[in-house]
């Protein structure tokens, strides 16, 4: 495996939203409402995360944040007799934040317990649409209206867009179960220990795009990969019927940020995470052919100078992943693009770029018939994105299926290359 | 107003009755265009309809949190900033912002009963080939929102000129109820197959004023507002340049040309770094003159625009010593500069631009 790893931004990489810098700010400006559930549900969202940083999470029917309960709304700055060690450690303003958060989890509480029902307008039950955890605190659900400006050429939404609200999912998981130590996505004993998650491979498989105004429903939910990875799902539905319209699986491992070493998981951290592990089957049967790496004599195709704009970059200033699918596909042949949807992608992450990286993006045209099943009008490529110098940024494979019939245009043939 | 009953923008009607619930099932998006004026009550209930089984509509409608507001006349829309609308100040992206006003704009005509399919053309516009292009665009953002905060914007349109419609913006913090920005517009129609511009006609006009207020109501009511100024042109040589821009594949709209966010990122691309690390977008004024296709290559030219008290060509002549970029007396740390886009191989202008930005604020 290679020393530099892709930073993730599926796991949160911005600093945390919840320093104490900004929440003292929200403090300030937010009306926080004692009374019921705060109007500004995106603080009570923080509240959760830093009353809940320490607790041991419950499974088993419980919801899994749950808050210090022994807190009074009543009390002010005054410590009821703590069983937990959470509450000596927090200062004094999150007596308040707790009880606002007691408030919160009480009401979602009522909402988590009911199961999605095909036609059920599940949007009166997250009125805020920040998501909410479901089955029994394992799993993240959150729907998404697709806009306008998220739509391609040929009227659906992008797979950026699909990959952008993975994204979001996994990062609101993380946040609201409390799994969110600091700004990298660590957990506080991976915090101590200088340890963040890096995304490694991923995988998506979508049957069907939505278009403008529809609204999709994204579950996302963690669990073990082998004995030192972790593997984040995710299944994207129709909110109306139901239908299943996307697949995806990520790995990720654990990396030191100091040294850039990949990591063993180690026990307390251990602790902290396994109660949060769905341990499910993976949504997506894991595509283990190899990624050949490309050249300039196997790929067809070639696109230099990619630079990173200003709007791509992250909080750390490195180029968010999801980016880098757009950055393949510049260099996949027009002809496909106008006649083929994407059916499916994976990718390996080797190397974060930053501002003033410039990018190569190379793709080939597999052979049709090189053993696996493909239907007829279905076609493969290969992809590369490197930096000038050579080094990988990220290897990928992707999957067409000829469009729907309304579109224009013939099924294209690309004569395949010889790899 | 016979008019109106041929077109598909009419289902339901307001009889006037007292029962909310005698328009039975209609899809919340269409509204009456009787130019009696609606009662609230029918008014709102035509936005909170469950509508049912009539399509993604009601479902979509009620997760944007958008909808008419109770006079008809303007359009409002909730928006949570997510992950990756989130750049590199931790707050959304002027593009970010960019974007929901765009979004803003097409929802707007769609619940009004235009297009449905997201162009915002009328039925008559759709009839005779013709669409709306942006001619200029101004935003001025006094705080940016951070991740997972909840703004709501309201959108409204009204008439400019003879060949122009204008469509202003109003920026809001949810949990605070302050401005956080204010924005505006201003369309031209054009003809699709022959890219030229055209009159408003006013079989057009008649469509869309009856959904735009009846007195002029202006974002930027002030006078000598910044989204007036006249925008000079950058001649060479200019003091920041950022060559051989190409537009990505995400960056083709609907329309088959370079959607007009696109053109932002593209003017900050020239930008001195150390602006961009030290300040934040204050406002931007674009002037939009040609279109970008796919293929076409563009350069963004930036300098800083000297403030004198004439409107004359702002240009940094020579080389005059860059430490002294333009400052206004009256806000030291704010800085403005005059852009140019252009085809990198004819030369010819695409867009002309004017920002200000001022410095960071501590978080």
């Amino acid at each position: 495996m290679v020393a530099t790893a892709a930073t993730s931004t599926f796991f949160p990489v911005i600093s945390s939203p919840d320093s104490s810098g900004s929440k003292t700010k929200k403090l300030g400006n937010g009306s926080i409402n004692l009374g019921g559930i705060p109007s500004k549900p995106s603080s009570s969202g923080r509240l959760q995360v830093k009353a809940n940083a320490q607790a041991p999470p419950k499974i088993n029917g419980t919801n899994v944040v749950t808050a210090p309960v022994e807190v009074s709304k009543n009390e002010d700055g005054v410590n009821s007799p703590p069983p937990r060690t959470v509450i000596n450690q927090l200062p004094d303003w999150s007596m308040l934040l707790a009880a606002i958060t007691t408030v919160f989890l009480a009401a979602e509480k009522q909402w988590t317990t009911l199961d999605w029902k095909p036609k059920r307008p599940d949007m009166l039950i997250d009125p805020f649409g920040i998501g909410r955890i479901v089955q029994d605190g394992l799993a993240f659900r959150q729907n998404f209206s697709i806009r306008s400006y998220e739509i391609g050429a040929d009227r659906t939404a992008s797979i950026e867009t699909v990959m952008n609200h993975l994204q979001e999912t996994a990062l609101n998981h993380v946040r609201s179960a409390g799994m969110l130590g600091d700004g990298f996505g660590s957990t506080p004993e991976m915090f101590k220990k200088n340890l963040i998650w890096v995304v490694t491979r991923m995988q998506v498989e979508v049957d069907r795009y939505p278009t403008w105004g529809d609204v999709v429903q994204v579950d996302t939910w963690v669990s073990a990969s082998g004995k030192n990875c972790m593997r984040r799902d995710w299944v994207i539905r129709d909110s109306k019927t139901g239908e299943i319209l996307t697949r995806a699986s990520s790995i990720w491992v654990m990396m030191n940020k100091v040294t850039r070493r990949l990591s063993k998981i180690p026990e307390e951290v251990r602790g902290e995470i396994e109660p949060y592990f769905m341990n499910s089957e993976p949504v997506v049967a894991e595509d283990s052919r190899k990624l050949v790496k490309l050249d300039d004599s196997s790929a067809k195709y070639v696109r230099k100078g990619l630079t990173p704009r200003w709007s791509d970059l992250d909080v750390n200033q490195h180029v968010n992943n999801v980016k880098y699918i757009g950055w393949i596909l510049e260099s996949a042949p027009l002809p496909i693009l106008e006649s083929h949807e994407l059916s499916s992608v994976t990718l390996e992450y080797r190397r974060e770029c930053g501002r003033d990286s410039v990018l190569q993006s190379l793709t080939a045209v597999s052979d049709h018939g090189a053993g696996n099943s493909m239907n007829l009008g279905e076609m493969e490529c290969q992809h590369l994105l490197r930096l000038e110098d050579g080094s990988e940024v990220l290897r990928g494979r992707t999957r067409w299926r000829a469009k729907k019939p309304e579109s224009s245009g013939d099924v294209a043939q690309i004569p395949p290359e010889s790899a | 107003m016979l008019k109106f009953s041929s077109c598909n923008v009419l289902q339901c009607r307001f009889s006037g009755s007292n029962s909310p619930l005698s328009f039975g099932r209609c899809s919340p998006r269409i509204v009456s265009t009787s130019r009696l004026s609606m009662t609230p009550v029918q008014a709102v209930l035509s936005y909170h309809q469950q509508g049912g089984s009539t399509g993604s509509g009601s479902l979509a409608d009620r997760l944007r949190w958008g909808g008419l507001t109770e006079d008809g006349l303007s359009y409002k829309e909730k928006f949570i900033i997510r992950c990756y609308e989130v750049g590199i100040n931790k707050t959304a992206t002027i593009v970010t912002i960019a974007n929901f006003l765009q979004e803003l704009g097409g929802n707007h005509a769609q619940s009004v009963g235009f297009s449905t399919d997201g162009f915002g053309t009328t039925p008559t516009m759709r009839k005779l080939h013709i669409i709306w292009v942006t001619a200029r665009m101004h935003i001025e953002v006094y705080k940016y929102p951070a991740w997972s905060d909840m703004i709501e914007i309201e959108t409204w349109c009204q008439n400019e000129g003879r060949i122009g419609t204008r469509r202003d913006w109003i920026l809001k913090d949810v949990a605070t109820g302050e401005v956080i920005g204010r924005a505006t517009s201003k369309w031209v129609m054009m003809n699709k197959d022959t890219r030229q511009l055209q009159k408003v006609s006013d079989d057009v006009k008649e469509e869309y004023l009856v959904f735009c207020p009846r007195e002029p109501r202006l974002a930027f009511p002030e006078k000598n507002s910044k989204s007036l100024k006249k925008i000079a042109k950058l001649v060479d040589p200019v003091q920041y340049s950022r060559l051989g821009l190409k537009p990505r594949r995400a960056d083709i709209d609907m329309n088959q040309h370079v959607n007009n966010v696109t053109y932002i990122g593209w003017v900050l691309e020239s930008i001195p770094e150390e602006i961009i690390h030290t300040h934040e977008l204050q406002a931007i004024t674009l002037d939009y003159r040609r279109e970008c296709q796919q293929d076409d290559v563009v350069d963004s030219l930036t300098s800083p625009e000297l403030v004198e008290a004439t409107e004359t060509v702002s240009v940094l002549q020579g080389t005059n010593g860059f430490a002294t970029v333009a400052t206004r007396e009256d806000q030291p740390d704010c800085h403005q500069f005059l852009h140019l886009l252009r085809f990198s191989g004819d030369g010819q202008e695409i867009n002309r631009g004017r920002t200000e930005w001022r410095k960071k604020p501590t978080r």
